[in-house]
C-alpha cells in the first residue's frame, strides 16, 4: 500500500478535458459528454476549432436525481442523425460518473453502426493523464489502437506524469503562475551572445498540436542567426519524428517540417511529438557526444522534460506556455524562462507555423541591428 | 468445472440477506467450493459470522486513509473454511455518497482481485434499498448474473421483493429463485410459494424462525460452524445445494399492487 499524493491548491488540469483531447487524436468526429451542459465548455468550445464537434447531454437537477440514460440513448441517435459520424466518443463527468450512470449501456441500447468509444472518467483525478489513459484503454477494447501503441502510449503518459511531479506544476503544493522574463530584454541577450560567435542548440521539445507554435522560434531563431551571418552556429534539435504516434500527432510533425522547408535544417530528431516526457535523455546523449562545447540552448515546449545534467555549463533561455512553470524552470536553474501565454488556443485547428511573440521579437530587434 | 455462479440477495432492509448469504457462503464451503462473499453494505456486516465475530478492514476504509490498493491481501480474508470475505464500507451515515462507495470500491476490487476468477460462488450481499445508481454497480459493471430474492410472509417485505423484481428487468438481470426466511405468520410458505410461481418464479428454501440462528449469530458464528447439526443448518446446505444446482433463472414479472394485497389477504 502506498500513501497518497502532495495535496495541490492550485487548480489542476481536469481528466474529462484530457479525455477529450485524446479522442480527438483518435479522430473521433463527435463527442458526447454525458453530464451538466457547462461541464468542460471552454475546451469543448475550442475542440470544435479543431474539427471535432463536441455535444452535451445537458443533465439539469431532474437529470441528476432520475439519471440521465435516456436521454444519453437519445443523444447518441440525434447525432447518428444529424452529423452521421464514422467515429463518436461518449465521455463521463464528474455528477453522471457519481450517480452510477453506465455509459456501455445507452450505448447498447442506442445501437449505432459508428464504433463508440466510452470514457467513464470524471474530474477528480490527481493526474490527469487518466483521462487520457481511459480513452485509450477504451480505444484498444473497440479495435481502433492496437496493443503495441497502448503500451508505447502507456509508458509515455506515466513518464509525463512524472515530469510533472518533479519539474512540473505538479510539483509543489501552490505555484503562483507568472508571466516569466520580459521577452525583449532576453531577445537581446540572444542576439548578442549570437555577435559575440557563442554557438546555441535550439530544442523543440514539444507536446502535440502545441509545437504549431514552440516550433515558431526554431525558425525565427534561425532566420536572426542567418541574417548575423552565424548560421552555423546554431544546431537544431526537434520532436518532429513523422513516423510515432497517432495518425494525427503523426500528421502535426509533417506539417510543421512540410512548413520549415528550406529555411531550417532540423539537425538532429529526438523522438515524435508524444514523446515530449522521453525525448530529454536522448537530447542528453546528443550533446554529450556531439555538442559538449555549446554556449546557451533555446528550449521550448517542455523544457523541465531535459535533464539539467545534459545541459550543464550551458546560458538556459527556455519558452513555456504553462505561467505555472515559470517558478519550476526558474528552480531547476534556467536562467530566463519566457511564457508564451494563450498559446494553446492558437494552435488549434491549424495546419502552419505560427507566430510566436517570442519569435516576433527576435525577428523585430534582429531587424533593428 | 461449472461456470462461476455470480448471486446477488435482495430482500428488504431487515428481513435477513447477511444471515441467509454467510450461512449458505458456510455450507458451500463446507461442500469444498471456493467461496466469496462480498458485503456491500455500507454496514459492513456481512462476513462477521465467518470470521468469528471479528470485523475486517473495507476497501473503503483503506482508500478513506489514502491508501493505494495494490494486491488482494489488503481487502481479502479468510474465514470459515477458507470462505473469502471482503467488505465493501462505506462513509459515515449521512456524509458523502455511499453509492459512489460501492462503484469506487467494486472497480478497484475488480481490478486487484486475482482469486475472484477462482471462485465457484461469489455472493454479493448488497444492501435492502436500492436507493441510487452505485447500489446496483455489482450488476451493472457485469458482476452479477443471478439475483435471488429474500422474503418473508409479511405483506411490506412482500411488497419490497415485489418492487426488486421490477428493478430486476429493468436492469436486466435474472431472478433464480425467492428464499423465505419465515417470520412465523400464518399461512407463510403458502404465500411466499404462491407469489414465487406468479411471477414467474419458485420458491428454492423455507428457512423456518429458530432461536439458533439468532443465537449463533450473537456468538458471532454461522449456523453451520456452531449448530452444523440442527435441522435449520440441513435447510442451509439444501439451499446451498439448489443455488449451485440452479440453471433455470427467469425474467420476473412484477405483480400488481391490487394482485400483491390479494395474496396477502
Amino acid at each position: 500500500m502506498q500513501q497518497k499524493n502532495l495535496s495541490i491548491m492550485h487548480p489542476r488540469p481536469s481528466s474529462i478535458v484530457a479525455a477529450l483531447y485524446t479522442l480527438r487524436d483518435l479522430n473521433v468526429e463527435v463527442a458526447i459528454l454525458h453530464g451538466p451542459p457547462g461541464c468542460s465548455f471552454k475546451h469543448a468550445r475550442l475542440l470544435e476549432e479543431d474539427g471535432i464537434r463536441v455535444v452535451t447531454t445537458a443533465l439539469d437537477e431532474n437529470g441528476f436525481v432520475f439519471g440521465g440514460h435516456d436521454r444519453l440513448v437519445d443523444m447518441l441517435q440525434k447525432v447518428e442523425e444529424r452529423f452521421s459520424p464514422k467515429r463518436i466518443g461518449v465521455v463521463g463527468t464528474c455528477v453522471s460518473m457519481i450517480i452510477g450512470e453506465e455509459l456501455h449501456e445507452a450505448v447498447m441500447e442506442a445501437n449505432l453502426d459508428a464504433p463508440v468509444i466510452e470514457v467513464e472518467v470524471h474530474a477528480g483525478y490527481n493526474d490527469n493523464t487518466k483521462g487520457v489513459l481511459f480513452a485509450l484503454e477504451s480505444a484498444l477494447d473497440v479495435g481502433i489502437i492496437d496493443r503495441q501503441e497502448f503500451e508505447r502510449q502507456q509508458h509515455l503518459l506515466s513518464e509525463a506524469t512524472n515530469v510533472e511531479k518533479k519539474y512540473g506544476a505538479a510539483s509543489k503544493e501552490y505555484l503562483e503562475p507568472s508571466r516569466g522574463d520580459v521577452k525583449y530584454t532576453v531577445a537581446k541577450r540572444v542576439i548578442e551572445m549570437l555577435k559575440a560567435g557563442k554557438k546555441g542548440i535550439c530544442i523543440l521539445n514539444a507536446k502535440k498540436e502545441t509545437a504549431y507554435m514552440f516550433a515558431d522560434i526554431t525558425v525565427a531563431l534561425q532566420e536572426v542567426a542567418k541574417k548575423l551571418g552565424v548560421e552555423d552556429n546554431i544546431v537544431n534539435f526537434a520532436n518532429l519524428d513523422t513516423g510515432l504516434g497517432l495518425p494525427r500527432v503523426r500528421q502535426h510533425a509533417e506539417h510543421i517540417l512540410a512548413d520549415m522547408h528550406d529555411n531550417v535544417k532540423i539537425d538532429e530528431i529526438i523522438g515524435g511529438l508524444d514523446e515530449y516526457p522521453i525525448a530529454g535523455q536522448q537530447v542528453r546523449q546528443l550533446i554529450e557526444s556531439n555538442y559538449r562545447d555549446f554556449d546557451f540552448a533555446v528550449i521550448a515546449g517542455v523544457p523541465h522534460a531535459i535533464p539539467m545534467e545534459a545541459l550543464e555549463g550551458m546560458e538556459l533561455i527556455s519558452i513555456t506556455n504553462g505561467p505555472r512553470q515559470v517558478h519550476p524552470l526558474k528552480d531547476m536553474g534556467h536562467e530566463h524562462v519566457l511564457v508564451e501565454i494563450d498559446l494553446h488556443p492558437k494552435t488549434l485547428g491549424v495546419t502552419n507555423i505560427v507566430e510566436s511573440e517570442f519569435g516576433a521579437t527576435l525577428r523585430q530587434l534582429a531587424r533593428e541591428e | 468445472m461449472n461456470p462461476q455462479k455470480r448471486i446477488a440477495i435482495y430482500g428488504k432492509g431487515g428481513i435477513g440477506k447477511s444471515s441467509t448469504a454467510s450461512n449458505v457462503a458456510a455450507a458451500c464451503a463446507d461442500e469444498g467450493y471456493n467461496v466469496m462473499i462480498i458485503g456491500c453494505d455500507p454496514k459492513s456486516d456481512s462476513s462477521i459470522t465467518l470470521l468469528g465475530g471479528k470485523r475486517i478492514p473495507t476497501i473503503l476504509d483503506l482508500l478513506r486513509e489514502g491508501m493505494e490498493i495494490e494486491k488482494e491481501d489488503d481487502v481479502v480474508f479468510e474465514g470459515y473454511k477458507g470462505v473469502k470475505c471482503v467488505e465493501v464500507g462505506g462513509p459515515e451515515p449521512g456524509i458523502g455518497c455511499a453509492g459512489r462507495g460501492i462503484i469506487v470500491a467494486i472497480q478497484k476490487l475488480k481490478k486487484i482481485s486475482e482469486s475472484m476468477k477462482k471462485m465457484d460462488l461469489i455472493i454479493y450481499d448488497v444492501p435492502g434499498d436500492i436507493v441510487c445508481g452505485g447500489f446496483v454497480a455489482p450488476i451493472r459493471k457485469g458482476l452479477v448474473n443471478e439475483a435471488y430474492v429474500l422474503t418473508s410472509g409479511e405483506y411490506m417485505p412482500l411488497y419490497a421483493a415485489n418492487n426488486i423484481c421490477k428493478g430486476l428487468s429493468r436492469i436486466n438481470t435474472k431472478l433464480s429463485g425467492v428464499i423465505c426466511n419465515s417470520r412465523s405468520v400464518s399461512r407463510e410458505e403458502e404465500i411466499v410459494s404462491k407469489f414465487a410461481n406468479e411471477i414467474g418464479s419458485e420458491l428454492v428454501a423455507f428457512i423456518p424462525k429458530e432461536q439458533i440462528v439468532q443465537d449463533c449469530e450473537r456468538d458471532g458464528y454461522s449456523v453451520l460452524e456452531k449448530a452444523g447439526d440442527t435441522d435449520i443448518a440441513e435447510v442451509y446446505r439444501s439451499l446451498a445445494r439448489n443455488i449451485m444446482a440452479s440453471d433455470c433463472a427467469v425474467d420476473p414479472r412484477a405483480l400488481t399492487d391490487e394482485r400483491l394485497r390479494e395474496l396477502t389477504r
